[in-house]
């Protein structure tokens, strides 16, 4: 049957020999995965949202909870060491798709130095995530009363962000001088936070941040492994066998979806 | 692997190129490194001083959106290589998760939670009254009946 040049192509594109979106499988099914985890995510960071609207008035603020650096005891450093943390995982993000240009090139070298120091970031990120959580547990110095199974905060200057320690207050609403002195008496000390109460606020700051930063930590440890899976396999010379990196290329979509994450839940943890 | 592929065109191969094209190419990686870097720093540094300038709630929580959507736009068109593939391929990929996530953050996330919010207070059975030890302040709201 005769047909105008575009019908025939056509024709030919729906006869087979050509892959769908003219890209590799492996790489459309990595992209399908990748989908499939970011709305994982996204509902998880939907349901911190829910939850931080809900408790609106006592949800602690970021900046008086993540103010520690490593070496600096007692600098209050809001939310440096976090941006810190920010700052190595863009850089092997950096470095991973440097080493799938090298793969674009067929340039084994460049791979396998790039993707070194793509696993020397990752390392990096989950060791300082590890004691970004050590911290969040250990507590501030002066922590908070627990009395009755119920949690009293000390009233923060806002201007010096020292705590006043002898007022307290109790879901957002301070107490009188006299309420506080009988509870101090009679409550215990409490330092830190842990799946059941939190001295910065809310229990369920607690909750969401070791869930959501486990799994965003479990995500990046998994990367990292996978990472020196491919390392090996770029050493051994397996990709110079096959004739491709690809494999190089598939295990960034996945380290660069990590980065991706790590950018939203930086945002909506501790900025927002 | 040579079963899967049949007369599969080489997709593997054809998306290599030569080092001239390489340094282009990883001069543009570098920018965008640095675009990255500077709206992350540009972020912690308003947050920190964001009460002292007297920023509003709403303006800050547009800006770190914004700016975030702008970060991680770049991250998956260059980074991943997104923008280099086809056009149905970016569509099927980015379409169906902007649906949802649309969805599932002014539906769930903005709607239900500043409902709960709202109506704590209001001495209804289901909020849960007796557990917390402060009073109710407002009386029962109208619409609950």
């Amino acid at each position: 049957m005769a047909g105008s040049a575009a019908e025939v192509e056509k024709y030919a594109s729906w006869n087979g020999g050509m892959s769908p979106l003219r890209a590799s499988y492996g790489k459309l099914f990595m992209w399908f995965f990748l989908v499939s985890d970011a709305l994982t995510f996204s509902g998880f960071l939907c349901a911190y949202g829910f939850f931080r609207h809900n408790f609106a008035g006592e949800w602690p603020d970021p900046q008086a909870v993540f103010h520690h650096f490593p070496f600096l005891h007692g600098v209050h450093l809001p939310l440096m060491y976090v941006g810190l943390m920010t700052f190595i995982l863009i850089m092997s993000s950096v470095t991973m798709v440097l080493a799938v240009e090298a793969g674009h090139r067929n340039y084994r070298k460049g791979v396998l130095i790039w993707m070194f120091a793509t696993i020397i970031g990752g390392l990096m990120f989950v060791g300082s995530q590890a004691w970004e959580w050590t911290n969040f547990i250990k507590g501030s110095e002066h922590g908070a009363v627990l009395y009755n199974h119920n949690m009293y905060l000390y009233k923060v200057d806002h201007a010096t962000h020292e705590p006043i320690l002898d007022i307290l207050t109790f879901h957002n609403k301070e107490l009188s001088a006299a309420e506080s002195k009988e509870i101090l008496a009679k409550g215990e000390p409490f330092h830190g936070a842990n799946l059941q109460y939190n001295e910065y606020g809310q229990p369920a700051f607690a909750d969401f941040f070791f869930f959501i930063t486990g799994f965003h930590g479990f995500h990046v440890f998994s990367g990292v492994v996978i990472n020196i899976c491919i390392f090996i396999m770029a050493l051994n010379g397996y990709m110079k066998r096959v004739g491709h990196y690809e494999m190089v290329e598939k295990v960034g979509l996945y380290w660069h979806f990590v980065d991706l994450v790590w950018v939203f839940v930086f945002t909506f943890f501790y900025l927002l | 692997m040579s079963e899967f592929h049949d007369v599969y065109p080489d997709y593997e191969g054809m998306a290599q190129h030569d080092e001239a094209a390489g340094k282009k190419i990883r001069k543009k990686l570098w920018m965008v490194f640095w675009l990255l870097l500077v709206v992350t720093i540009f972020e912690v540094i308003v947050g920190f001083f964001a009460a002292k300038w007297g920023v509003s709630k709403t303006v800050l929580k547009f800006l770190f959106i914004g700016l975030t959507l702008v970060k991680a736009g770049y991250i998956v068109m260059v980074f991943m290589h997104l923008g280099h593939e086809s056009k149905w391929t970016k569509y099927m990929i980015l379409v169906p998760y902007a649906f949802f996530i649309i969805y599932l953050f002014l539906m769930m996330t903005m709607g239900e939670g500043n409902y709960v919010n709202e109506h704590r207070h209001t001495g209804h059975p289901s909020n849960g009254q007796v557990d917390m030890q402060t009073p109710a302040a407002a009386p029962a709201d109208a619409e609950h009946h």
